[in-house]
């Protein structure tokens, strides 16, 4: 059994190494006696030692007398008086192995205490902090014992203690602000510690007294003293109390929502009874102090969870507003870190990490996200040492120690970040002042207590708060609710959309079949009365011309509209367009359409490109359509078509010498319905350049016009190159 | 077109009808109409039943077909003689108003032999009329996917 660290003294702590009986060490400490009752017969057991000289008669005629004042009943505080006229303390526990009645002489100053306390008790209603009531308690234990130095400590979750109070005469060194490690009281130590409240050692130097018989008549086992304050303690715990000039020790446990908080814990420079009554003054306190503490980290909490909650609406508002939940949590940097007390954060979307403050490399939170994912169903996950449980943490512990995730995708890794640093850099190093260290072996001192804390949080942060942890949980399920509703409210548009687009399909459907049909009626009933009558007068076969005219007209117009709504709706078919191929078969149509012009052709090398070949014969079509009709009055007109390429796009120009347009209107030109000369000039339905602005810009281009009226105009399209 | 056997014309639109009628009639075809005024009917004629049992044994020389009609579409009339052994070889000509590509994609899809759109220029119609004797006529449209760039 070696012991590896060194908490300083606190009462009986050393023997309680792992794998030590501590409960049965079979002898008690001499400063009382211990009796073992049969709880039916009320026959004597046990009994220490010392029984008959401690009690001053024989421990038979004891167990009687005792037996007949307990009834055989557990009793706490029970006052007897000995036949020399000592008053004694009777403590009686009833175990498998018997009645254990532990007798300790009671001296005075136990009403003085209770005043103590009493006005004690006053005082801490008004403290307001943690560390103000541990260090009122200390001071408060130290009137009450004349230890020379308590200290109050309190453990953190991973069972690091600090000393967080002092009060002292300066016999004894100063350990405020020292740290110690968690294996400096093995965990059945801290489980005694919790269940059994007051601890003393009046005197290192004392001397066992061994129970008699060791093995409990009842069951043959050594007897459990486990519940008894006179139990003996190890040896060696002794040796180091006395090397390091601590004669005497007594602790008393904080326990605050039935774990182990922290501990009071008296030293003295000599052996020192503390008189039982003041030391259940002592435990009385404990207890107080206790819930005092209690009350305050749970007000505590309760206010650092209302400030988180003004933080997560804070950060949710302006969220709520922007598009992207990265962007909208990166452009808040503070309250995104704030939310859980961090000192980095990230989030990972669709395996893109954006981050702000101290955080790990990118790549290893990406791993981190998938490493989470493995079997875990809480979506939120907490450690203070991520290294313990994913050894690659320790590489970025400096920025990455403690984690808060958050993940907010069942289907990816996607989640939220918090990182805290490793602890060591951020602690103030206490050691320094006690540079003298008592002992003579030098194998315990608060030094290298210090250096092995150091070791055992190394890769570990400040632990997480629970209200930090609900603060992320809670912002977790708002985020989430967050991005469902904006994935809910797009697939609601997607859906409207679909309704609106095929409600507009079949409107357009039905157009095309039924609203061509009257026109088409109106000019074939006309053309079967022209052919009819032969002898219609010249006005007559105007009217009928013009109501074919009209009726055509319109024909045309419900096909340009219906080919516009169109475009719309079918999807692109892209591939590599031969333009002077295309170009030369447009020029042939449009020269089917209007024979016996005189046209002057210039046509270029034009460089291929990408595209619907369809709709960009529609747009050719057009506009050297357009060229030609807009030249009809000059003689020759010239028709210029021009390309070129760069790495960029490739880009197409019609111009020609006709009509051109004023450049005031140029704005116009692109709209549906929009044209700039009457009908009896040019014909058209003005439909035609918003149909090819239409095609070029699916395809993700451009087109442009130029002109000047009078001379002429060109109409100028480009495509983006094929990547 | 030497074809003696009748011309099924399938028309619910009167005014088309008339307009059908009279190109026909400029075409001085010897042949027979018959006229059919929805898809039912024209199923009845094509399989000789209900108001055509006693007719003339035979199929027609050609079916004009348009494509929205009451009770069975045209479509629909198009898919059964495509589909039916027995009458998949009598020559099926849509006839529509409508410029949609899916109508002219599905009506190549079920196997029509020719689709025409009917122009608002009568003119034209008259001369698509005409053509119909032979098939592949000027207006036919070919299928989808021998235009141009597709």
């Amino acid at each position: 059994m070696e012991r590896r660290g060194g908490l300083p003294v606190t009462a009986a702590d050393l023997d309680l190494c792992a794998g030590e009986p501590i409960r049965i060490p079979g002898s008690i400490q001499p400063h009382g006696a211990l009796l073992v009752l049969d709880p039916d017969s009320g026959h004597l057991l046990q009994a220490s030692a010392n029984a008959a000289t401690f009690l001053g008669g024989g421990a038979q005629i004891w167990a009687a007398r005792l037996a007949a004042a307990t009834g055989l009943q557990p009793v706490d505080g029970y006052l007897t008086i000995a036949d020399d006229g000592r008053a004694l303390l009777l403590t009686g526990q009833r175990t498998a192995q018997g009645l254990i009645l532990e007798l300790e002489e009671a001296g005075g100053g136990a009403d003085a205490a209770q005043r103590q306390l009493r006005r004690f008790l006053d005082r801490v209603e008004d403290i307001d902090t943690v560390a103000e009531i541990a260090a009122a308690a200390a001071a408060e234990v130290r009137v009450l014992t004349g230890f020379h130095r308590v200290l109050a400590y309190r453990f953190d979750a991973d069972g690091h203690g600090t000393v967080i109070a002092e009060d002292g005469d300066g016999t004894l060194p100063s350990y405020l602000d020292l740290r110690f490690p968690a294996s400096d009281i093995p965990a059945q130590a801290r489980e005694l510690y919790r269940v059994n409240r007051l601890r003393i050692i009046p005197d290192a130097g004392y001397s066992p007294v061994p129970i008699e018989p060791a093995l409990s008549p009842l069951d043959g086992r050594p007897l459990d003293l486990g519940g008894c304050g006179l139990r003996s303690v190890s040896p060696i715990h002794l040796e180091y109390m006395r090397n390091m000039g601590t004669w005497s020790s007594m602790s008393v446990s904080l326990v605050v929502d039935g774990r182990l908080w922290g501990l009071v814990s008296c030293h003295h420079g000599a052996p020192r009874r503390v008189d039982p009554r003041v030391r259940a003054t002592c435990e009385f306190l404990g207890r107080v102090v206790s819930q005092q503490i209690g009350a305050r980290v749970r007000s505590a909490q309760s206010q650092r969870r209302i400030a988180l909650k003004r933080i997560e609406s804070g950060l949710l508002v302006p969220l709520a507003r922007v598009e992207g939940l990265a962007e909208g949590l990166i452009a808040h940097p503070g309250l995104w870190m704030a939310l859980t007390g961090a000192e980095g954060a990230a989030i990972l979307l669709d395996g893109e990490v954006t981050s702000v403050g101290r955080v790990p490399p990118a790549d290893a939170i990406r791993r981190l996200g998938a490493w989470l994912r493995q079997g875990r169903e809480d979506p939120i996950f907490a450690t203070s040492c991520l290294s313990t449980q994913l050894p690659e943490a320790g590489q970025y512990a400096e920025n990455g120690s403690g984690v808060i995730v958050a993940a907010i995708s069942g289907l990816h890794d996607d989640a939220i970040f918090w990182f805290r640093p490793e602890v060591v850099e951020t602690v103030r190093w206490a050691g320094e002042r006690s540079k003298e260290e008592p002992g003579s072996d030098g194998r315990i001192h608060p030094r290298r207590s210090f250096a092995q804390w150091k070791e055992q949080v190394r890769g570990c942060a400040i632990p997480w708060m629970d209200a930090e942890i609900e603060s992320a949980r809670d912002f977790r399920n708002a985020i989430v609710d967050f991005v469902l509703r904006r994935a809910e409210e797009r697939a609601a548009l997607t859906e409207e959309l679909q309704r609106t687009n095929k409600e507009l399909e079949s409107f357009s459907y039905s157009v095309s079949h039924d609203l061509r049909a009257p026109f088409r009626h109106i000019v074939g009933y006309a053309e079967l009365l022209r052919q009819r009558e032969t002898a219609l007068d010249e006005k007559s076969q105007h009217y009928l011309a013009s109501i074919v005219d009209a009726a055509m007209a319109a024909g045309r117009l419900v096909d340009d509209l219906l080919r516009f709504s169109h475009l719309g709706r079918t999807s692109l078919h892209a591939a590599r367009i031969d333009m002077d191929k295309l170009v030369a078969e447009v020029r042939r149509a449009v020269e089917h359409e209007h024979p016996g012009r005189d046209i002057e052709w210039r046509i270029g090398r034009l460089p291929a490109a990408w595209g619907d070949a369809g709709l960009l014969r529609q747009v050719l079509l057009n506009l050297v359509g357009n060229a030609v009709k807009y030249t009809r009055d000059r003689n020759p007109a010239v028709i210029t078509i021009a390309g070129r390429a760069d790495e960029r796009e490739t880009e197409y120009k019609v111009s020609d010498n006709g009509v051109g347009f004023d450049m005031a209107y140029v704005g116009k030109l692109f709209g549906v319905f929009q044209r700039l000369h009457r009908a009896e000039e040019f014909e058209g339905t003005g439909i035609g350049l918003a149909l090819s602005k239409r095609i070029i810009e699916r395809h993700g281009g451009r087109i442009d016009a130029d002109g000047t009226l009078g001379v002429g105009a060109t109409f100028c399209f480009a495509l983006p190159r094929h990547r | 077109m030497t074809d003696l056997r009748p011309i099924l014309l399938v028309e619910d639109n009167p005014r088309d009808l008339e307009l059908t009628l009279a190109a026909l009639a400029k075409c001085n075809l010897a042949n027979e109409i018959v006229i059919a005024r929805d898809g039912a009917e024209a199923l009845d004629y094509l399989h000789c039943r209900n108001g055509f049992s006693d007719r003339q044994p035979g199929d027609p020389a050609v079916v004009l077909l348009d494509l929205k009609l009451p009770k069975i579409d045209g479509l629909e009339v198009l898919e059964q003689v495509k589909q039916d052994p027995q009458r998949r070889q009598i020559p099926v000509v849509m006839l529509t108003s409508s410029r949609e590509e899916r109508d002219l994609v599905r009506s190549y899809e079920l196997g029509v032999n020719a689709f025409v759109v009917k122009p608002v220029n009568f003119n034209e119609f008259h001369e698509a009329i005409q053509d119909l004797g032979m098939f592949w006529a000027i207006l036919n449209e070919p299928p989808p996917y021998l235009q141009a760039g597709r």
